[in-house]
C-alpha cells in the first residue's frame, strides 16, 4: 500500500483520491444522490415549460401530478444530496489528516518532525483544509455535467445533427474544455501564490519578532514599507488570478449563450432546418436548466489549479525523504540491559554538509549519569539525533544493551529512552493529558509525586482545575520555567531506564536553572542520565564528563 | 461570550458600512446583469412563444394568427446575443471589481493591525505571542476576503436583484409577480424559522471545526514529542476518533442547517410548478375559445417561467455567502483587541525631522531619579525607588536575578515604556520630552538573542543605519568580527539569513548585533544579557568584541552571568525592583 502511494505521488491529485478508496461507497452514494437531484431539476424545469409551451398548441404535455412530483422530488433529493455528500466528505478529509499524520510521524524517524519548522506545518496544515473543496466542488459537479453531456446531446439529435454537434460541442466547450484550460491558466500562478504569502508572512513575523528593534533602529517605516511591498505583490498576484478566473467564467458562460442561441435560432427556423416546437422548448429549458447547475465548473477548474499544489505538498510532507529507511520490524532479540556504546560512529546532515562526528567513540554504561558538553555547533543535538535513532550514522555502529540499534524495535526503542529538550511540545489540552504522554497509565500519585519532583506541584495545586487545568497552545498561561518544569514532570514520569536531557535548563534564570538541576540528582536515581548543556552549573551529580570538538569526544574529569 | 457576540455584530456592521461604499460598483454591476437577463428572457419568450404558435398555425387552425406566424426574424435573436456580450463583460468587471475590494479592504484592515503593532510597541510583545499576531495579520485578514469579495455584495444583490426581476414581471404578468413575490417572501420567513436554530447551529460547529484544526496543528507541531515518546499511533487513532466525533455533531448540525437551504429549493420549485400550471390553465382556457388572447398571453407567461432562476440566483448566492460572514466573526475578535489595547505605552513615534535635543559629541550621562514601574498590579511593582547615575562615557554593570527588574530599565532607557514614578534624564533633560527619534538615535542596544531580519548580512548591518557607505559597514563588520565567518558562508556578505536561509549560531547572530551597533555608532550603548544562551568560549570572546565597542561610550551591561564580571565598571545590584547594593570599579 505504501508503494502505491509514492508510486502515484507524482500526480499528488491522485494521491489524495487514491488515499480516499476507503470511502468510496459514501462518496460515490453522494455523487449518485446529486446526480437524481440534478435529474429531477432538469426535468422540473423542462417539464415546466413544456406545459406552459404546450399550451401554445392547446396541449397538456405534463401533468399537473407530474410537474408536483418532480418539485418534491428535487426538493427531497436536493436535501439528502447535501447530507450524504457532505458526511462522505467529511469522512474522506478526517482520513486525510489522520494519514497525514501518520506518515508525518513515521517520516519523523528520518528527522522531518525533529528539524522541522513549526511554521512549514501550520502551512501543511493549511494545505490538507484547502483540499476539502476537492470532492464538493470538483468532483460533484463534473459527475453532473457527465451526466448532462448525453443527454442534452440525445435530446438535440433528435432535431438534427447539426444542432446536436453544436449544442453538444459548446456544452462541452463550456463544462469540460474551459475548467481544463482555466486550471492550466492558473497553474503558474497558483504555484506562486503560497510563496508570495509566505513571503508577507516572513515580513510580518520580522516586524513583530523585531519590534524592539525597529524601535532601537528608527525602523518603522523601512519595516511598513516592506511589509507593504510584499503584500502587494501578493495582492496583485491575487488580482491576476480573479481576473483569470472571471475571464474563464465569462467564456463559459458565453459559451453556453451561444447554445442557447443555437436552440433559438432552429425554433426561429432561421438555422440548423425548422424543429419540432414542443421539443425545441424542452431541449431549451433541459439546457437553461444544464447550465444554471454548471456554472460553477469554470471556477472550479481555478480552484483545481490551487488544490493540485496543495495536493503536492501534503503529500510530498508525508514522504520519506530520499535516502533513509524505516525500519519497524527489528531483531526477536532483545536489548539485555541499557548500556549504549557508539563505536567509530561518524555522521553528517546531509552529504553536501560536513561531518558532525567522525570515528566518535562514546560509552554510557548502564545507571550512570553523564553529561556531554561542547560549544554550539560541536554536535551535541546530533548525538541525540542518534541515540533516539531520528538519524542514523553513515559509519560505526550504536549498540543499546549489546544490540545494534538500528535493529532495535521501534516500539521497544521508545520505551528505553525519554526524551526532554529545548523543542519539547506541551500541548493545547490539560495538564493531566500531558503528563499521560509520558506513561499512559499513570495513577494520580504517580503524576503528583512527579510534578512534585520536578518543582511545580505546589503551582499545578495552585490552579484553579489542578490537573485538569487547560493549559493553552506551547503551554501559555504558564511561565516559561514552569513550562519546562510540566515537560521535566513528563520525562521523569516516563519509566524509560534513560532519560536524555538536552539543555534541559534552557530560558530558566541561573536561580531556577540550580533548582531544576538539583531536583534531577534526586529524582532519577537508578536511571541513565545523559545531559547535554553547553556549561555546567556545579550544582549536578555526575559519573563522568565528556567533551565534544571537532566530532570526537574525550572524556573530562567528574 | 455574549460580549464577544456584540462585539462581532458592531464589528460586521462597522465593516459592512464601509464595505458597502466600496461594494457600491460591484452592486450596481450586478442589478445592471440582472437588467440584462431580464432582456435576455424577453428575447426568448419572444421567439419561443412565435415558434409554438407557428407550429399551431401550420396547422392552419387560427386564421387570424397568421400575422404572427410570420417568423420572428433575426431582430430577437441579434439582441439577445448583444446582451449575452455585454452580461459577459459585465460579469468580469463585476468579479475583478469584487476582488479588488475585497483587496483594498484587507489591505485597510492590515494597515491598521500594523499601525497598532507598532503604537504599541514592544511592551505589546510582554502580552501577545509574536506568533499569533503574525496569523492575525496575514492568515486572519487574508481569511476575510469573502467577506468583503462576496458577504457584502450578495447581501445587498439579494434584495436588488430579485426586486428588479419582479418588477420586470409585474409589468407584462402581474399574478406570476404575486407568486414569485410570496414564494420569495417565503425565503427569509422559512431563513428566519429555521435560520436561527441554523445559524446558532453552524456557529457552535464552526467553533467545534476550529477547535479541531486547532489541535491538529497542535499535535502536528508536537509530533517529535509525540513519536519519541513512541505514543504516535495512540494519537493518531485519538485523532480519527476525534474528527470522526466532529463529522457525526456536525451532521446533526447540518441535517437543520440545511432545511433552510430546502425552503429555498422548496420556494423555487413552488413559484415554477404554479406559474406553470396556472398560466397554462388560463392559456388553455383562451386557447380552446375562438376569441384566444393566448398568442398574446404566451409570451409573458414564458417570460416570468424562465426568469425563476434569474430570480431565486441571488437568495442563493446570499446563503452561499453566509459562511464567510462567520469567518470574519473570529477576526473580528482578535482585531478588535489589538485596536482597543490599553496605549500605556509612550505615543507612536512621529515622523518628522529628528530633533536631537541633547548633543552626542560630549557623550551622555544618564540619571535614574526615584524610577518606579509596574507592569500589572497584581504582582506588585517590578522597580521601586531604584536611584543611579551612570557619567558620561562610563560602564556600569546591572546585576541581579532575572526578574528583578533590569530588562525594565533598560526597556526604559529605550523608551518602551515610560516610569510610573521619578524620572529619568539623558544630560539632565528628562526622557520624556526627548523626541522618540532623537532618543533612538542617542541609543545603541544588543539584547539576548538578537532578531536578524530575513535577508542577507549585508542588509541585516545596514538595517542600523540605511545610508552608511560600503566602508563604513566594512569598517563596522570587521570590529564585531562578522567578516571572519561571513567569508565562509556560500555567498559571504550576502548569504540570505533567516526564514528560509541560513541559520547563524547564537554567537555569529550576536557579532552581527554587534556590527549593527559599532555603525550606528551611538553615544549610549544598552546591554541587556547579551552573552546569556552562548557557550563560555564564545561569551568570552564576544565579550572582548564589545569590550572594543564599549570604548568611549556610556554603557549600561545588564547580566547574571559570572563572565559579565569580567567587564570592567561600577556593578548595581539589583533585587526584586530595588538596589541592594553599589559598588565601585574593581581593579
Amino acid at each position: 500500500m505504501t508503494d502505491r502511494v509514492s508510486r502515484l505521488s507524482s500526480r499528488p491529485v491522485l494521491t489524495v483520491l487514491f488515499l480516499w478508496r476507503r470511502r468510496l461507497p459514501g462518496l460515490a452514494l453522494g455523487v449518485l444522490a446529486s446526480l437524481a437531484a440534478l435529474l429531477a431539476g432538469l426535468a422540473l424545469v423542462a417539464f415546466s415549460g413544456l406545459r406552459l409551451a404546450g399550451t401554445g398548441a392547446g396541449l397538456v404535455l405534463a401533468s399537473a401530478l407530474l410537474l408536483r412530483l418532480l418539485g418534491i422530488g428535487r426538493v427531497l433529493l436536493r436535501y439528502g444530496e447535501r447530507l450524504l455528500t457532505h458526511d462522505a466528505m467529511f469522512r474522506a478529509l478526517a482520513d486525510l489528516r489522520v494519514w497525514f499524520f501518520r506518515s508525518l510521524a513515521r517520516t519523523a524517524a528520518g528527522g522531518i518532525g525533529f528539524r522541522r519548522s513549526g511554521d512549514l506545518l501550520s502551512r501543511l496544515v493549511g494545505d490538507v483544509e484547502a483540499l476539502d473543496g476537492l470532492y464538493l466542488r470538483v468532483i460533484v459537479p463534473l459527475a453532473g455535467a457527465v451526466l448532462a453531456f448525453p443527454l442534452l446531446f440525445l435530446l438535440a439529435l433528435r432535431q438534427g445533427p447539426a444542432l446536436a454537434v453544436v449544442v453538444a460541442a459548446l456544452f462541452a466547450a463550456s463544462v469540460f474544455l474551459l475548467p481544463i484550460l482555466a486550471a492550466r491558466l492558473v497553474r503558474r500562478d497558483a504555484g506562486l501564490l503560497s510563496g508570495r504569502a509566505s513571503e508577507l508572512r516572513v515580513s510580518v513575523l520580522d516586524l513583530v519578532g523585531g519590534l524592539r528593534e525597529i524601535r532601537a533602529f528608527n525602523a518603522e517605516h523601512r519595516m511598513l514599507a516592506a511589509v507593504r511591498s510584499r503584500e502587494q505583490a501578493l495582492l496583485s498576484l491575487q488580482q491576476v488570478l480573479a481576473r483569470k478566473a472571471a475571464l474563464a467564467g465569462a467564456a463559459s458562460f458565453l459559451c453556453q449563450q451561444m447554445a442557447v442561441l443555437a436552440v433559438l435560432a432552429a425554433l426561429a427556423g432561421l438555422a440548423f432546418g425548422r424543429i419540432r416546437p414542443m421539443e425545441g422548448a424542452l431541449l431549451l429549458f433541459a439546457l437553461l436548466a444544464a447550465f444554471e447547475f454548471a456554472v460553477g465548473l469554470a471556477r472550479a477548474g481555478v480552484l483545481a489549479g490551487h488544490m493540485r499544489h496543495a495536493a503536492a505538498r501534503v503529500v510530498q510532507a508525508g514522504e520519506l525523504p530520499p535516502g533513509t529507511t524505516v525500519q519497524r520490524l527489528g531483531t526477536a532479540v532483545l536489548p539485555q540491559g541499557h548500556a549504549l556504546r557508539l563505536r567509530d560512529v561518524t555522521f553528517r546532515w546531509q552529504a553536501d554538509r560536513p561531518a558532525v562526528f567522525e570515528h566518535l567513540t562514546l560509552d554510557i554504561p548502564q545507571g550512570t549519569r553523564v553529561a556531554i558538553l561542547g560549544p554550539s555547533g560541536s554536535g551535541k543535538s546530533s548525538l541525540a539525533a542518534l541515540l533516539l535513532r531520528v538519524a542514523v550514522p553513515q559509519g560505526g555502529q550504536i549498540t543499546l544493551g549489546g544490540v545494534d540499534l538500528a535493529s532495535v524495535d521501534e516500539a521497544v526503542l521508545r520505551s528505553r529512552i525519554a526524551w526532554l529538550s529545548q523543542s519539547t511540545h506541551l500541548f493545547a489540552d490539560t495538564v493531566r493529558a500531558n503528563l499521560l504522554l509520558g506513561r499512559p497509565d499513570a495513577t494520580d500519585a504517580q503524576l503528583w509525586s512527579a510534578l512534585d519532583q520536578a518543582g511545580i506541584g505546589d503551582t499545578v495545586r495552585a490552579l484553579p482545575e489542578a490537573l485538569e487545568t487547560w493549559l493553552g497552545e506551547g503551554g501559555t498561561g504558564l511561565s516559561g520555567g514552569q513550562a519546562r518544569r510540566i515537560a521535566l514532570a513528563r520525562t521523569l514520569l516516563s519509566p524509560a531506564p534513560i532519560l536524555i536531557l538536552d539543555e534541559p535548563a534552557t530560558g530558566l534564570d541561573a536561580e531556577a536553572e540550580q533548582a531544576f538541576l538539583s531536583t534531577l540528582n534526586e529524582a532519577v536515581s537508578g536511571r541513565t542520565v545523559i545531559l547535554i548543556a553547553h556549561r555546567l552549573t556545579g550544582v549536578e551529580r555526575l559519573d563522568r564528563i565528556w567533551r565534544l570538538a571537532g566530532g570526537h569526544a574525550s572524556a573530562a574529569a567528574a | 461570550m455574549t460580549a464577544d457576540k456584540a462585539l462581532v455584530r458592531a464589528w460586521s456592521r462597522a465593516q459592512s458600512r464601509v464595505g458597502r461604499r466600496q461594494a457600491r460598483p460591484v452592486i450596481l454591476l450586478g442589478v445592471l446583469g440582472t437588467g440584462l437577463a431580464i432582456g435576455q428572457a424577453w428575447c426568448i419568450a419572444v421567439v419561443l412563444a412565435r415558434a409554438l404558435t407557428w407550429g399551431v398555425s401550420a396547422r392552419a387552425v387560427q386564421p387570424g394568427q397568421h400575422a404572427f406566424a410570420a417568423g420572428p426574424g433575426w431582430t430577437p435573436l441579434a439582441v439577445f446575443a448583444l446582451l449575452a456580450v455585454f452580461r459577459a463583460v459585465l460579469q468580469v468587471r463585476q468579479e475583478t471589481r469584487a476582488a479588488g475590494t475585497a483587496a483594498a479592504s484587507r489591505r485597510r484592515l492590515r494597515d491598521g493591525a500594523l499601525a497598532s503593532i507598532l503604537s504599541r510597541g514592544p511592551a505589546l510583545l510582554r502580552v501577545e505571542a509574536g506568533g499569533a499576531l503574525t496569523a492575525l495579520v496575514v492568515d486572519r485578514i487574508e481569511a476575510l476576503d469573502g467577506f468583503f469579495g462576496r458577504w457584502i455584495p450578495a447581501a445587498s444583490l439579494a434584495v436588488a436583484s430579485p426586486a428588479l426581476v419582479l418588477a420586470a414581471v409585474c409589468v407584462v404578468q402581474p399574478r406570476a409577480a404575486v407568486v414569485l413575490l410570496l414564494c420569495g417572501l417565503a425565503v427569509p420567513a422559512s431563513q428566519a424559522l429555521f435560520g436561527i436554530g441554523a445559524a446558532l447551529a453552524a456557529r457552535q460547529q464552526f467553533t467545534a471545526m476550529a477547535r479541531l484544526q486547532a489541535r491538529f496543528l497542535d499535535r502536528v507541531r508536537g509530533i517529535a514529542t509525540i513519536v519519541l515518546a513512541g505514543r504516535a499511533e495512540d494519537e493518531s487513532r485519538r485523532l480519527g476518533v476525534a474528527a470522526d466525533e466532529l463529522r457525526r455533531r456536525t451532521m446533526r448540525v447540518l441535517r437543520v442547517a440545511f432545511l433552510s437551504s430546502a425552503a429555498l429549493d422548496c420556494a423555487f420549485a413552488v413559484a415554477l410548478v404554479l406559474i406553470a400550471l396556472l398560466d397554462g390553465r388560463t392559456l388553455l382556457g383562451r386557447s380552446t375559445m375562438p376569441s384566444a388572447a393566448g398568442p398574446v398571453l404566451l409570451p409573458h407567461s414564458l417570460f416570468a417561467l424562465i426568469l425563476v432562476p434569474e430570480f431565486f440566483a441571488p437568495l442563493r448566492s446570499f446563503a452561499l455567502a453566509y459562511q464567510d460572514r462567520m469567518q470574519a466573526a473570529g477576526a473580528a475578535v482578535a482585531l478588535d483587541t489589538l485596536a482597543r489595547a490599553p496605549a500605556d505605552t509612550p505615543p507612536p513615534p512621529a515622523p518628522g525631522p529628528s530633533a536631537i535635543r541633547t548633543v552626542a559629541a560630549h557623550g551622555v550621562a544618564v540619571a535614574f531619579e526615584q524610577v518606579g514601574f509596574t507592569w500589572d498590579a497584581s504582582r506588585g511593582p517590578v522597580l521601586a525607588d531604584v536611584s543611579f547615575r551612570i557619567p558620561a562615557r562610563e560602564t556600569v554593570v546591572l546585576v541581579g536575578p532575572s526578574g528583578s527588574g533590569k530588562s525594565t530599565l533598560i526597556e526604559m532607557l529605550l523608551g518602551f515604556v515610560a516610569p510610573d514614578a521619578g524620572r529619568i534624564t539623558l544630560n539632565g533633560a528628562d526622557i520624556a520630552t526627548v523626541v522618540p527619534d532623537a532618543l533612538s538615535q542617542m541609543t545603541g542596544w544588543i539584547g539576548q538573542r538578537p532578531l536578524l531580519f530575513a535577508g542577507s548580512i549585508r542588509h541585516n548591518g545596514l538595517g542600523a543605519r540605511p545610508d552608511a557607505a560600503g566602508a563604513e559597514l566594512a569598517a563596522a563588520l570587521r570590529a564585531a568580527a562578522v567578516d571572519g565567518f561571513a567569508a565562509l558562508l556560500p555567498d559571504g556578505l550576502d548569504t540570505r539569513i533567516g526564514e528560509g536561509g541560513y541559520g547563524l549560531s547564537g554567537g555569529q547572530a550576536q557579532r552581527v548585533a554587534i556590527a549593527r551597533a559599532f555603525l550606528r555608532n551611538a553615544p549610549l550603548l544598552l546591554l541587556d544579557e547579551p552573552t546569556a544562551h552562548l557557550d563560555p568560549v564564545t561569551e568570552g570572546e564576544i565579550l572582548d568584541s564589545l569590550k572594543r565597542l564599549a570604548v568611549g561610550r556610556t554603557v549600561l551591561l545588564a547580566s547574571h552571568s559570572s563572565a559579565a564580571h569580567a567587564f570592567p565598571g561600577r556593578r548595581i545590584h539589583l533585587s526584586r525592583g530595588h538596589v541592594v547594593q553599589s559598588e565601585g570599579v574593581p581593579a
